[in-house]
């Protein structure tokens, strides 16, 4: 007996799968129903299965995550609901995929295909998980939003506001905070101006003093003191920011 | 100042009866001044002298610089500069001979001008002439191009401005693919399962896209329209996601009617479905309260979801929502996010109430 799962997040769209390979595949034995991704991996596992449809979006785990993990043991069938980088992915390679809602002439190819699979070998095609590999980093790997500090979080009496780095203006630390400038007022975290300088993303924010670290679209120019510092001057704000010599560089192409 | 002679000017000078009046009269009034140093300085003349000379000199030069601006109009730096000059080294002349006349014919002639004191006048008064008129030139220039700057950072705004609307115009329009796509899976689905149910989310899926497709017309909607298409929302993710998802909706009655403009609450709402809710595996709540005070609507949409991190950074449309308020409303209108204890976060909007 042949034992596979169905792994989805939203509970109809998992009976109505089940029901379909019920009708197309009666012979197959669905183990387990999971409703988000580490159930799926806890199942495969507990119940050996040999096939495993997965939702791609699930909480928790994603089911390209759960894919990578178990495509050694199992064959995958991911069903998705629209995702133009998988479905083109997948198109070139030998994962099979469906696109919900799913229907059941094109089941049967899929179902078909496994059949296949299975009597040729039991374990999936080499390299399955090579490819796997290459399709996450590729749909979770966008490189600018890797873990860079979006949200801010400040103290406002009793309760703890959420303000988006997009709004700020500048930092500006203290010997022990850091002072938060927004166009609607400024806040003080604990955050030093170096964390702050490794978390942010470079590309929107620079440091351009010890003690200070700017937003770049809200710089309206920049002169030259006769000390050789530079004096920076923001949008819609009055005062303005010392540039140390150091982090002049950074202008030179403004 | 090298392109002083090439940029063209526009002095903007009104020839109009009125200014001509009021110029002459400040000339008068500086006259005037003028014969009063000289008699206190110098106590060779008596005061009328001085007074019918300084009037003579002021009078004559005034109406030389209008009457010549008059005629030939100058439209660069440097001929105006030389039409001013001219016209002073002209009017210097003129008056000091009506003036002289004046006197001669009054009696009152004094001592004689000698022909050296003429032209030392004469050349003082075009070198203090020039010097005004340099001064007077670098002003007007310096004014014109602050405005012109002041003009391109307006206009600048403006173009960003029109923009950022049209931006939301497009998004106001735009259904997401996964979602509609997932939506009809489930209606699939229902219809052998649960005819009824499929049947619901059917006429949810079309109460949803048709208040969305409508609004790309700018039109006023009301808190009502509003919180009809996000129950019809709420309803479909509900059927989705089952028992992880719950919500409740506090809308008073002097509220509902009271208009809001599209994709601010809504975007709140999917926000907190999709990156608060969705990905967290046990779901959880959102409530909407709606509430006014002093001239403002206040609309708090709470979740228990996973809240905003670094690793969920909650998608643009937050983003959206606080330019959109900014730029509708400018400084009176407010968008807060908090975090909600002990879990998820409560983002709430503030919006004046326009009667």
């Amino acid at each position: 007996m042949i034992k596979a799962i169905v792994a989805d997040d939203e509970k109809e769209l998992r009976s109505y799968l089940k029901t379909l390979l019920a009708e197309v595949w009666p012979e197959l034995e669905i183990a387990g129903e999971a409703a988000n991704g580490s159930e799926a991996l806890e199942m495969v596992d507990t119940h050996a299965a040999q096939i495993a449809f997965l939702d791609i979006k699930m909480p928790g785990l994603s089911g390209l995550e759960v894919a990578g993990k178990i495509a050694k043991a199992c064959h995958v069938v991911f069903v998705t609901a629209y995702d133009d980088y998988a479905v083109e992915a997948f198109e070139r390679e030998a994962v099979d995929y469906l696109v919900k809602p799913v229907t059941k002439k094109r089941l049967l190819q899929t179902v078909g295909r496994l059949k296949n699979r299975l009597q040729t070998s039991l374990t999936p095609p080499p390299g399955t998980s090579e490819i796997l590999a290459e399709i996450l980093a590729r749909l979770e790997g966008k490189p600018d939003a890797a873990g860079r500090l979006q949200w801010i979080r400040t103290q406002h009496k009793d309760s703890v506001r959420l303000i988006s780095v997009d709004d700020v203006d500048y930092f500006h630390s203290d010997e022990k905070y850091t002072l938060v400038v927004t166009p609607a007022g400024e806040s003080l975290i604990k955050k030093s101006i170096k964390e702050l300088a490794c978390e942010l993303d470079p590309q929107k924010f620079w440091q351009i003093h010890r003690a200070t670290i700017v937003n770049v679209s809200r710089i309206e120019n920049i002169v030259r003191s006769l000390t050789g510092r530079g004096i920076l001057k923001l949008k819609n704000r009055k005062e303005t920011l010392p540039v140390s010599r150091q982090y002049l560089h950074l202008f030179k192409q403004m | 100042m090298n392109d002083s002679s090439g940029s063209s000017v526009d002095l903007n000078y009104q020839f109009t009866f009125k200014k001509v009046m009021r110029d002459l009269l400040i000339v008068c009034v500086l006259g005037i001044l003028i014969a009063l140093l000289l008699r206190l300085a110098d106590e060779g003349r008596d005061f009328l002298s001085y007074l019918i000379m300084s009037q003579a000199f002021g009078l004559a030069t005034c109406l030389m610089m209008i009457f010549s601006l008059w005629l030939f109009k100058p439209r660069q730096w440097m001929s105006l500069f030389a039409v001013i000059l001219a016209a002073v080294g002209c009017g210097v002349l003129i008056g000091m001979q009506t003036g002289r006349w004046i006197l001669e014919s009054l009696h009152l002639s004094g001592p004689a001008w000698p022909a050296k004191e003429i032209v030392r006048t004469v050349l003082l008064a075009l070198f203090l002439c020039a010097a005004g008129t340099y001064f007077f030139i670098t002003r007007k220039r310096l004014r014109l191009r602050g405005e012109s700057l002041e003009k391109e950072r307006i206009r600048r705004a403006e173009v960003e401005k029109e923009a950022l609307e049209a931006k939301f115009r497009i998004l106001q329009a735009q259904i997401e693919p996964h979602f509609l796509f997932n939506t009809l899976s489930n209606v699939v689905s229902l219809i052998d399962t649960d005819p009824a149910r499929g049947k619901a989310m059917l006429l949810d899926l079309t109460r949803y896209l048709r208040t969305s497709l409508a609004r790309t017309m700018p039109d006023k909607t009301t808190l009502n329209q509003e919180m009809q298409m996000i129950s019809a929302y709420l309803n479909i993710q509900k059927i989705r996601m089952g028992e992880r998802l719950s919500f409740s909706f506090d809308i008073p009655e002097d509220t509902g009617q009271l208009p809001l403009p599209p994709m601010l609450l809504q975007p709140l709402v999917e926000n907190a479905v999709k990156h608060g809710l969705e990905p967290k595996i046990d779901g959880g709540k959102i409530d909407i309260r709606a509430s006014r005070d002093r001239g403002m609507l206040k609309i708090d949409v709470t979740d228990t979801g996973l809240g905003l991190s670094s690793f969920n950074p909650g998608g643009v449309g937050l983003q959206n929502v606080r330019e959109r308020i900014e730029l509708l409303y400018g400084d009176q209108g407010r968008f807060t996010l908090l975090e909600n204890a002990p879990t998820g976060i409560q983002a709430t909007i503030e919006v004046p109430i326009h009667d």
